[in-house]
């Protein structure tokens, strides 16, 4: 067969049903001093993956609530343990190099975890990276970046990104990636212009009158007789560094999906535009602070039908022909780990 | 809540439909569940049954289909919820299900939510730290004494310089103070000089009994009484367990927000961190005002004059000012604790 059809992501979730859920969740959580939190996380994800399809085929999540409390219980336990002995500072800073040891291998673990515990169209992904390439694209190339002044960022990006996709599977189908650096430049380039830019924009607003009447530096300096001290960076965090943020995440987003593809020919394709999703995260973190929280369901659904609507994939024959082999069994450490780093290895979807 | 029989027919017949998935396979097959007077089975389209027999398990998470697992060969998914809840009787957990529901009882839930807060506030996080107070090794405690005094000697402090006369008067001070102050929970209080010009006059205490006191304090307070109202609150630190107190409510409070962290997003967590971080400063001044009265009544009772540590604040506030607002402080305002300290030493 090598016909080729183009099937658009679609989610079906809604605010109202998502709001009794979450609400439920914290409520549940608040009163049992956290324990239940393992079950909310499970439920949230079912709800966000059940309501993902592809070609009416949907996504799902199979982790338990049981799996992943043990997780972290064992995180919160090793968690005190190393606070209270980062007291004795010889202990802690061993610590802190045990810590840098163990990192890349719970992120590979909670990697692991993750694609396991999705399905699509009744199948598991896998994921099978390794200690050393992990800690290879995770710890050293970032530090080594650091001598290029962070220049040779986009090889970086590049290489965590591939290692990502690269390493994952769709039941015994291996993902792949290819890409040239250029998209990746591309993505820092814009951001940055950005930045720059509403930078030099704020400091000629708000400087340019002070400097032509001299008022910059000395006794009746604007910064003496105005606020602008403490607005100013708020300003600059605001509309320059954080849509910057977005817009990074939006080109390389775009890149990675069409860099990756699956054995077997069916590829990706993420249409997402930098400035509509700038535009999105910012009425939806203006929309939770006015609501005190109350909107942060609505804003996840919002999101989440963005993203997938922009998201493509052109599958050669069928969806039909994959299939999956049998695996070893994986403890929700790793996943535990992650959610307590705010590491996010969500599948990108 | 309609009883099972009224609703859902354990007699009654029909099928819903939907896909059944093969174990270890992405091939969708329509298919549909059938109740008929041969029981419950899983058919194929085109007739093949599948499995015979009741679903092994079975979930729903609200706004979801209703996913069944028929022993280890296959998976049925279905929209038709209330179909299927009609043929198979309700689910175990359909109470969580019915809560989520769009409602105005919702409304009670979040009341829930923030009743629940404040009483994790107000008492949860109290039981938490008394808990991991109470597991925590005395041995563990005195090896953060013995660590903290290595790094603040590799640090800032040097060997002290102060006469041997004058540390025989502050020993003294400090041999009666402990007499008469509370029992030190782990080990022994001890007595350390140090010269650390970097914290000007000052004394503090260390979770397990260590009290250091700096060359500065004494050269400028040399006073027993003052030395003996400084001392009497340093030793109220170790004995009411303040900095492990401290410690493990951070942690707590860590803890909990990391846990509803994804429920809360990016921003309320951040509110919550920051809003804990300023309320912890409330409980750190209740534990120096707490100090405040366990020394002063320490010092009187060693027969010391408990007034004279309002002397020591009001010179402190003299030469160093007072210091910023008071909610943005470790430490009660000076002249709030000289007033307290006026107070309790004319009640004794």
């Amino acid at each position: 067969m090598d016909t080729r059809d183009t099937f658009q992501v679609q989610f079906k979730g809604d605010a109202q049903t998502y709001f009794g859920i979450w609400i439920v969740n914290l409520m549940l959580s608040i009163v049992t001093l956290g324990i239940y939190s393992a079950w909310a996380k499970v439920r949230t994800k079912k709800y966000f993956a059940q309501n993902t399809t592809i070609d009416g085929r949907r996504f799902d999540y199979h982790a338990t609530g049981k799996q992943i409390l043990i997780g972290r219980v064992i995180v919160v336990a090793a968690l005190i343990l190393y606070s209270v002995l980062s007291a004795i500072p010889v202990v802690g800073i061993i610590l802190a190099l045990g810590f840098i040891g163990v990192g890349p291998y719970l992120i590979n673990r909670s990697l692991k975890f993750n694609a396991r515990m999705t399905s699509f169209s009744g199948l598991r992904f896998g994921f099978d990276g390794t200690f050393w390439h992990a800690l290879k694209v995770f710890l050293l190339y970032p530090v080594l970046c650091l001598f290029t002044l962070y220049l040779a960022w986009p090889f970086v990006a590049r290489a965590q990104q591939r290692y990502y996709v690269k390493n994952h599977r769709y039941g015994t189908a291996q993902f792949d990636f290819e890409s040239g650096v250029g998209p990746f430049y591309k993505a820092l380039v814009f951001a940055a212009f950005w930045a720059v830019g509403v930078v030099i924009a704020i400091t000629a607003v708000f400087f340019g009158p002070a400097l032509a009447a001299g008022q910059l530096f000395g006794e009746d300096s604007i910064w003496v007789t105005s606020d602008l001290m403490t607005v100013v960076p708020v300003l600059i965090i605001v509309i320059a560094v954080l849509p910057a943020g977005f817009i990074y995440r939006a080109y390389i987003r775009n890149a990675v999906y069409a860099a990756a593809s699956v054995q077997g020919g069916h590829e990706f394709t993420s249409t997402v535009k930098p400035l509509a999703l700038v535009g999105i995260a910012i009425t939806n973190a203006l929309a939770v602070m006015l609501s005190l929280g109350l909107m942060l369901p609505w804003t996840h659904v919002r999101m989440s039908r963005y993203l997938a609507r922009n998201t493509y994939i052109t599958v050669n024959g069928t969806l039909d022909a994959f299939v999956g082999a049998q695996e070893e069994e994986v403890s929700a450490l790793g996943d535990a780990f992650t959610d307590f780093e705010g590491i996010d290895v969500d599948f990108a979807l | 809540m309609t009883s099972p029989s009224d609703f859902y027919g354990q007699t009654s017949s029909g099928e819903v439909t939907g896909h059944a998935y093969a174990a270890q396979s992405s091939t969708r097959v329509n298919a549909r569940l059938v109740r008929d007077g041969a029981g419950v089975r899983l058919l194929a389209d085109n007739g093949d049954v599948l499995y015979a027999g009741s679903p092994t398990s079975r979930e729903h998470v609200s706004g979801g289909p209703i996913l069944m697992r028929f022993g280890e060969d296959w998976t049925f998914d279905t929209d038709d919820v209330k179909g299927a809840n009609l043929l198979l009787g309700p689910s175990s957990d359909s109470w969580l299900s019915n809560l989520e529901v769009w409602h105005p009882r919702l409304i009670a839930v979040l009341a829930l939510c923030c009743l629940g807060v404040f009483a994790v506030w107000q008492w949860g996080l109290g039981l938490l730290v008394a808990v991991a107070i109470a597991l925590t090794p005395a041995a563990l405690v005195s090896s953060m004494d013995t660590g903290n005094m290595a790094a603040m000697d590799r640090l800032f402090a040097d060997p002290t310089e102060l006469s041997q006369t004058d540390q025989i008067m502050v020993r003294d001070v400090f041999e009666n103070i402990k007499a008469h102050a509370p029992d030190a929970p782990y080990g022994d209080y001890t007595l350390l000089f140090r010269k650390a010009d970097q914290i000007g006059p000052n004394a503090f205490a260390l979770p397990g009994g260590t009290v250091v006191v700096t060359d500065a304090l004494v050269e400028e307070f040399g006073d027993p009484d003052i030395l003996a109202g400084i001392l009497g609150h340093e030793l109220a630190h170790v004995s009411e367990r303040h900095s492990l107190h401290q410690l493990y409510r951070s942690l707590s409070i860590y803890v909990l927000v990391a846990l509803v962290a994804g429920d809360v997003g990016p921003i309320l967590e951040d509110v919550l961190l920051e809003g804990s971080a300023l309320a912890s400063l409330a409980y750190s001044r209740e534990h120096e005002a707490s100090a405040d009265i366990i020394g002063v009544k320490t010092a009187f009772a060693a027969g010391y004059d408990p007034a004279a540590l309002a002397d020591f604040f009001e010179a402190l506030s003299h030469d160093h000012g007072d210091g910023g607002p008071e909610w943005r402080s470790t430490h009660p305002s000076n002249a709030d604790r000289i007033e307290t300290i006026k107070k309790l030493a004319a009640e004794q």
